[in-house]
C-alpha cells in the first residue's frame, strides 16, 4: 500500500506520516502542493492519497478534481485532512468524489477510524 | 462668547436708539455719524467669526498630525510586526519538529521493549510448563538478565527524550509573547482608520459596514468566529452532514 501525503506544512506531513506508520503503512511519499502532488500521483503507482484542502499554488480540491478526471487515476481513493469546515465545502468536496473528510485538529483515531471505513467500502465493492 | 454678543447687541440697540433721535430730531450730521459707528459694529462682529474660523481651521490642522502617527504604523510598526508573525511561525515550526524528533526517538525505543517483553514471556511460559531443556534455561536467564539491564538504559534514554519534549514546549511563552504585541499593534491601527473615517465624515459607510455580513467563498484556513452557521465545528457534525449526503 503507497500512500501520497499532500500538505503546504511539513509539521503536518510528518505528523500524518508517523499516525500512518503506527498503522502499518510504512510506504509513504510527500508532496507540499496539488501542483507537485499530480505528476507524482500520475508517474507513480500510488493506492491512497491523503490531502490537505488549503494550499498554495494548486488546492487539495482541484487535486481530487482532477484525480477524477483523470482516466488512470479517476478510482484512486482520496481522504481530506483540512481545517475547511464550511458546510458548502464538504458539499462541494463530496459531490468531487472525496472518500472521506476529516477536519483539523483531529486525532489518531479518527485518522484510523476514517481510513477502515474507506477500505471496508472498496473491498465490499 | 455669549457675553460679547449680548454687549453688542446692547451697544447696537442703543446707537439705532440714538439713530432715531436724531433723525426725529433733524440732525443728519449726527445721523451719519451714528450709521457709521453702527457699521463699525458690524465689522467687529466679521472679525470675530473670521477669529473663529481661524480656531477651527488650526484645530483641524492639528488632527491631521494623525498622519504622522499613520506614517509611523506604515513605515515601522507593521514590517515589524510582519517580522514578529514570521518568528511565531519559525519558532511554532522548530518546536513542533524538535517535539517530533523526539517522539520519533522514542518509539523504537518502546517497541523494542514491548518486543523483546513479549518474547521473553513466552518463553518463560514454556519454562514454566517445563518445557525448556537445561541449555535452554541457561540462555533464558542471560537473556533476562540482559533485558533487565537495558531496561534501565531505556528507561534513562526515554526520559532524557521525553524531557527534550518538554522543553520544546517553551515556544507557547516567546510566542504569546509577541502575538499579544501584534495584538495592541492591530488596535492601534484600528484606532487610527476609526479616526480617519470620521476626519473625513464616513461615520455612516462606516457603521453600515459593521453591520454588514461578509461572506467569504473558497479556502480560508480555520475559523475561529463561533457564531457563524455556515461553518461545522467538529468531526461529528462533518460525519452527520457527510451521512446526509449518503456517505
Amino acid at each position: 500500500m503507497k500512500i501520497l501525503i499532500v500538505d503546504d506544512f511539513s509539521t503536518m506531513r510528518r505528523i500524518v506520516k508517523n499516525l500512518l506508520r503506527d498503522l502499518g503503512f510504512t510506504n509513504t511519499a510527500e508532496a507540499d502542493d496539488g501542483q507537485t502532488a499530480l505528476p507524482m500521483l500520475q508517474s507513480g503507482d500510488f493506492d491512497f492519497l491523503v490531502t490537505d484542502w488549503n494550499m498554495p499554488g494548486m488546492q487539495g480540491i482541484d487535486l481530487l478534481k482532477s484525480v477524477r478526471a483523470d482516466p488512470n487515476l479517476k478510482d484512486l481513493p482520496v481522504l481530506m485532512v483540512t481545517a475547511e469546515a464550511k458546510r458548502e465545502q464538504i458539499v462541494e468536496a463530496a459531490q468531487a468524489g472525496v472518500n472521506g473528510y476529516i477536519v483539523k485538529p483531529f486525532t489518531a483515531g479518527t485518522l484510523k477510524e476514517k481510513i477502515d471505513k474507506i477500505f471496508e467500502r472498496i473491498d465490499g465493492n | 462668547m455669549e457675553t460679547q454678543d449680548k454687549l453688542m447687541a446692547d451697544v447696537t440697540l442703543e446707537q439705532a436708539k440714538h439713530l432715531l433721535d436724531c433723525l426725529e430730531e433733524g440732525n443728519i450730521q449726527a445721523a451719519r455719524e451714528t450709521i457709521d459707528s453702527l457699521s463699525q459694529i458690524r465689522e467687529a462682529s466679521l472679525f470675530c467669526e473670521v477669529g473663529k474660523l481661524t480656531r477651527q481651521l488650526h484645530e483641524a490642522l492639528a488632527n491631521f498630525q494623525l498622519d504622522d502617527k499613520i506614517a509611523g504604523l506604515a513605515a515601522q510598526e507593521i514590517p515589524d510586526a510582519k517580522d514578529r508573525l514570521n518568528y511565531v511561525i519559525e519558532t511554532t515550526e522548530n518546536a513542533a519538529n524538535k517535539t517530533m524528533d523526539s517522539v520519533e526517538q522514542c518509539l523504537p525505543i518502546s517497541e523494542n521493549i514491548r518486543d523483546t517483553a513479549d518474547n521473553l514471556l513466552g518463553d518463560w511460559e514454556r519454562l514454566y510448563r517445563r518445557e525448556l531443556k537445561p541449555g535452554e534455561f541457561r540462555e533464558l536467564a542471560s537473556r533476562v538478565e540482559e533485558f533487565l539491564k537495558s531496561v534501565g538504559n531505556d528507561s534513562t534514554e526515554l526520559n532524557k527524550l521525553l524531557t527534550d519534549v518538554l522543553v520544546a514546549q517553551d515556544y507557547q511563552d516567546l510566542t504569546g509573547q509577541v502575538i499579544r504585541k501584534v495584538i495592541t499593534l492591530v488596535q492601534d491601527v484600528e484606532e487610527n482608520l476609526v479616526d480617519l473615517v470620521k476626519m473625513f465624515g464616513r461615520t455612516e459607510d462606516f457603521k453600515r459596514a459593521q453591520n454588514e455580513t461578509k461572506k467569504v467563498t473558497g479556502a480560508e484556513g480555520p475559523v475561529i468566529d463561533k457564531n457563524r452557521d455556515d461553518v461545522l465545528t467538529n468531526q461529528d457534525d462533518v460525519d452527520d452532514l457527510l451521512s446526509s449526503l449518503g456517505f
